[in-house]
């Protein structure tokens, strides 16, 4: 059992620097900017590092305190983890990127974002089932703060509703960690896993604790019927935070079910207790179908985009309900897929919002001439949102259809290959207006007699005149977080086998 | 043979997309880019020629893609069949491009030209994808390479069209993911294997009878088999030279092709026989044949006439697969190059037609060989060469055809095509005629809509000869392809079309 200090460092750096952060803006606060950005920096670097450590020798662990394990708290990173640290980091330092240019930019909102960064590590790292409650609250208190901070008396209402929610959703999980204590007593994850086979998968406690549980992370999650808090939430804050939201808050609940299936209650329990797996191929399932319809009818892009999420991490529940390891898999694509693209459209979204005012799907009328940097990259974010080959949204979708198909989960599978068309008609028109406007005349001066107009010199075949180029250039924290979501978008899609290179071993105790 | 040439041939397309955005505002150095790559694609593809014609096959495989299935490219007959007939028809439908949008004064000339490309390197990739999941991912791209041309003009009908044909192409593309999911279910691989995937054989025949629907219906629908070939006729809004290589060459053969690869490479023609699937894959071609035969007599618009007669003509290859008899199966591979110089001959007629008189319909092109006295002439030949006249190409790839039919007893099917062609002396002799010999439009023109462009009431056609009848970058196009149609029809077997033709054969099915 190695001792590996990043791993702590994961975790405490965003929070110490949190803290540092409002003071450092007292005292010298033309350092404070730089501060955050080293920060987030950093933590991208020890997620690197952890990864390679993951990739090279294993899972990692560290003891906190030198308390035996199952006493203690324990730190536990395998493939799984460290690819949601990693993306964490990296989802988080783009939104960073983004603050620069169009803000927020005071200590307050980078210091809460670190400490969501911070909460979100944690839980990707612990070993833990209290602490995992406590990084998921730090997370949540973080995601709540954020949004409660942008103007506005909507965000305030949507920001205390996201509270209560959330919070009745973190309760009931922490209800389930205590029947699981009570159960077993202990808390450390591979001591629970041991424990809980012996006290019997049909254990009154054992169920139940899973079930409190299980309801919690669904409300966290979004899963329908419980997502009524989401498009509220996740579209009032400013862009940067609904990247946050949108792209990892969710992300990291899920991952929290993904680690509670595959480490503690183990897909044995599952397969003691179909009931659960029906429940959550089912949620998932009506996840897909009602956010894709709500989303269909969204005029604004935010919340669109929300509601998508709903839709596109209702697919993934319904993968990991299937509990194969092949479906499981595809879920872990689809789920980093989508908080990658996600994030990358909600930066995208946001800057065009800065720029043009642009916040409805009319508005988006031939932006993509305007901006073709951001506009390309929508494109390409949303295409792989439908799932076209080759993206990773459709590499998600595979392995969830090839899990589905080898159970003879025909539902599921009509509704994997539905859920394209779906997306296609709230994704389809959002490319096309962007590049196809509806206001464009067939072709300035064709019907004019003459056929000949001031700009039709010799050599001037077909030139676009620049019709309404921006006035300033498009600084970089505008559109490097888009474009190089939309370039992941393709390249994760390619190379989703190194990926699973990664998380595969983590997930191979599924059947 | 591993080799990178497959590769080089989808990159070039795709590196001359980016770079004719860069050169947007440089016409002259944009359209030398097009013609440049265009011929440098050529090169390599017909490099490859010899090598495959002695027996090799080129094979690239790059990285696995899901599990079981790598990225590979695979260069074998069939693929350099419709790899050579679409790179060697891209140069001249390029010169021809850049002589059509720069007559009409096209809008968005850069947008276009680059949309061409990426088709063309999307084409590339279906001929040269090594298995149906590779092949499936350029199947989906094509829809959205070519969306941008479809939807070109801007118009509201345009975009209506655009909307229903990426509706279709999408349809068709799940069908196949769903095909293709089956078939990985059933035998864990989708290779292209010369004769079938061997495990498929023992498989359950009713799930093996639904993965082949799956997939001939997905390739039918840009084959334009009944009843997925409404959306064809619908893409001819359109310019012109996108309906001649991409709608009567490229896209369309991309679904012969695709079901071409599904009956002799994936289910092999042992299994396809013995399931009693041909039989109804024949069926189904012989009712479109004729259906789309009549449909095209009933035609106003000159162009959606001649995408109804590619609808019937398409038929007669799908025919030649399903019966899988090698002399029937030899001249369907055929009529692939056979079909594409005539239509694209045809097509170009139309496209010289229209920018020189902006006549769309066919009722006032009477006489108009007054006007357009070689285009006129060259319109006959290719005509006659689509009807089956002897010494031009549609002469002898449908006399193999029917030589298989017939020694096989197919009379029915035989009688089929025969009539098929009888209908379209019917389409053609009434239009080559009234073009040739018609004296003044009489008095009783109204103000019909199909009559707009013709010459005034009771006048005939303005008299020019073939040096002026238009510019030579649209009439030099035409020449070229109407002389590969006189020779493949003269001496088809030096064209290497005939060898690659025989090559598939042989592999397939031993004859």
């Amino acid at each position: 059992m190695s001792e590996f200090q990043p791993l702590v460092a994961l975790v405490v750096t965003p929070v110490v620097l949190a803290v540092a952060l409002p003071l450092v803006e007292r005292w010298a606060s033309r350092l404070a900017g730089p501060l955050a950005t080293g920060a987030y920096l950093l933590q991208v670097g020890l997620a690197a590092l952890v990864t390679s450590r993951v990739l090279s020798s294993g899972p990692v662990r560290y003891a906190l305190g030198g308390f035996p394990p199952s006493y203690g708290i324990e730190l536990v990173v395998d493939g799984l983890g460290a690819a949601v640290v990693l993306l964490v980091a990296v989802v988080g330092l783009g939104a960073h990127t983004y603050t620069r240019v169009h803000g927020p930019r005071d200590a307050a909102a980078r210091a809460l974002g670190l400490l969501l960064v911070a909460g979100l590590s944690g839980i990707a790292v612990t070993g833990d089932l209290f602490n995992l409650y406590v990084f998921l609250e730090i997370a949540g208190i973080a995601a709540y703060a954020l949004v409660a901070r942008s103007s506005g008396g909507a965000a305030a209402l949507a920001a205390f509703r996201y509270l209560l929610v959330g919070t009745v959703g973190a309760t009931l999980y922490l209800l389930g960690v205590a029947y699981a204590y009570a159960a077993t007593g202990t808390l450390n994850f591979a001591a629970l896993a041991a424990y809980l086979a012996k006290a019997g998968y049909s254990d009154p406690l054992v169920v139940a604790g899973f079930g409190f549980a299980l309801v919690g992370l669904a409300v966290k999650i979004a899963l329908v019927p419980a997502h009524t808090w989401l498009p509220d939430a996740h579209s009032k804050a400013p862009a940067s935070v609904s990247v946050l939201l949108s792209g990892l808050v969710t992300t990291a609940a899920v991952y929290a079910l993904v680690r509670l299936l595959a480490s503690v209650y183990t897909p044995a329990f599952l397969l003691a207790n179909p009931v659960f797996r029906a429940a959550l191929v089912a949620a998932g399932v009506l996840s897909v179908l009602v956010g894709g319809v709500a989303a269909f009818r969204q005029h604004k892009l935010k919340r669109l985009l929300a509601y998508s999420t709903v839709a596109q991490l209702g697919l993934v529940v319904a993968g990991v309900g299937l509990a194969s390891e092949i479906a499981v898999r595809g879920a872990v694509i689809h789920l980093l897929g989508h908080a990658v693209m996600k994030g990358g459209l909600f930066l995208a979204a946001g800057a065009l919002a800065e720029r043009h005012g642009a916040t409805t799907l009319e508005a988006y009328d031939g932006l993509g001439r305007r901006e073709p940097l951001l506009g390309g990259a929508v494109a390409v974010l949303a295409l792989g949102m439908v799932g076209f080959p080759p993206t990773v949204g459709f590499v998600g979708k595979w392995y969830v259809a090839v899990g589905a198909l080898q159970q003879g989960a025909w539902a599921l599978l009509a509704v994997v290959l539905l859920s394209t068309f779906l997306s296609l008609a709230y994704f389809g028109p959002l490319v096309r207006r962007l590049f196809f406007p509806a206001s464009d005349s067939a072709k300035p001066g064709h019907d004019d007699a003459s056929g000949h107009h001031a700009t039709d010199g010799g050599t001037d075949y077909g030139v676009e005149k620049g019709e309404s180029a921006p006035a300033d250039p498009l600084p970089v924290g505008a559109w490097v977080g888009p474009v190089v979501a939309a370039a992941a978008t393709v390249g994760l899609g390619i190379g989703a086998h190194y990926v699973l290179r990664l998380v595969g071993p983590a997930l191979e105790v599924f059947p | 043979m591993e080799s990178l040439r497959p590769l080089l041939a989808v990159c070039l397309p795709a590196l001359a997309a980016l770079g004719i955005f860069a050169l947007a505002e440089r016409p002259n150095a944009r359209e030398a880019v097009s013609v440049l790559a265009s011929l440098g694609l050529l090169g390599v593809v017909a490099s490859m020629v010899p090598a495959v014609l002695a027996g090799e096959t080129f094979t690239l495989t790059l990285a696995p893609f899901v599990a079981g299935v790598p990225l590979a490219l695979r260069a074998d007959g069939l693929a350099l069949l419709f790899a050579l007939l679409a790179s060697l028809l891209w140069p001249v439908a390029t010169i021809y491009s850049i002589g059509y949008v720069r007559a009409l004064d096209e809008s968005h000339q850069t947008r276009y030209f680059a949309s061409f490309a990426a088709s063309i390197a999307v084409t590339m990739g279906v001929a040269f994808a090594g298995n149906l999941l590779v092949l499936f991912v350029w199947y989906e791209l094509l829809t959205l390479a070519t969306y941008p041309l479809v939807v070109h003009k801007g118009s509201a009908e345009a975009k209506r069209v655009g909307r229903r044909y990426v509706a279709f192409g999408l349809l068709g593309g799940t069908a196949v993911l769903a095909g293709c999911l089956l078939v990985y279910a059933l035998a864990g691989s989708l290779a292209f294997t010369p004769g079938g995937i061997a495990a498929l054989t023992g498989a359950d025949p009713l799930l093996v009878n639904t993965a082949f629907a799956l997939l001939v219906g997905g390739f039918g629908v840009k084959a334009a088999v009944i009843p997925f070939y409404v959306w064809l006729p619908d893409a001819m809004v359109a310019p012109t030279p996108v309906s001649s290589l991409l709608h009567a060459v490229a896209v369309v053969k991309s679904g012969v092709f695709g079901l071409a690869r599904v009956v002799l490479f994936v289910f092999g023609p042992e299994l396809v026989r013995t399931l009693g699937l041909s039989g109804a894959l024949a069926a189904l071609a012989a009712a479109t044949t004729l259906l789309a035969a009549l449909l095209a007599i009933r035609q106003e618009r000159f162009k959606r006439g001649l995408a109804y007669s590619t609808v019937s003509q398409l038929s007669y290859i799908v025919l030649g697969v399903a019966v899988l008899v090698p002399d029937a199966v030899f001249g369907a591979l055929l009529h692939i190059a056979a079909h594409a110089f005539m239509k694209l001959s045809l097509f170009f007629c139309a496209g010289i037609i229209y920018v020189e008189t902006h006549v769309e319909y066919i009722k006032p092109l009477r006489g108009i060989s007054r006007r357009l006295p070689l285009t006129a002439a060259l319109f006959g030949v290719a005509a006659a060469g689509l009807v089956g006249f002897p010494l031009l190409a549609g002469f002898v790839s449908k006399w193999y055809l029917l030589v298989g039919l017939l020694g096989d007893g197919r009379l029915l099917l035989a009688g089929a095509v025969l009539v098929a062609s009888l209908l379209k002396l019917v389409f053609f002799w009434p239009i080559v005629t009234s073009v040739v010999f018609s004296e003044a439009t009489d008095a009783q023109r109204d103000r019909d809509p199909s009559t707009v462009g013709g010459p005034e009431p009771g006048k005939l056609w303005e008299h020019r000869t073939w040096r002026n009848e238009t510019t030579w970058l649209l009439l030099g196009p035409l020449v070229a392809a109407v002389g590969f149609a006189v020779a493949f029809g003269v001496v088809p077997t030096e064209l290497p079309f005939f060898g690659l033709a025989e090559r598939v054969v042989t592999e397939v099915l031993g004859a």
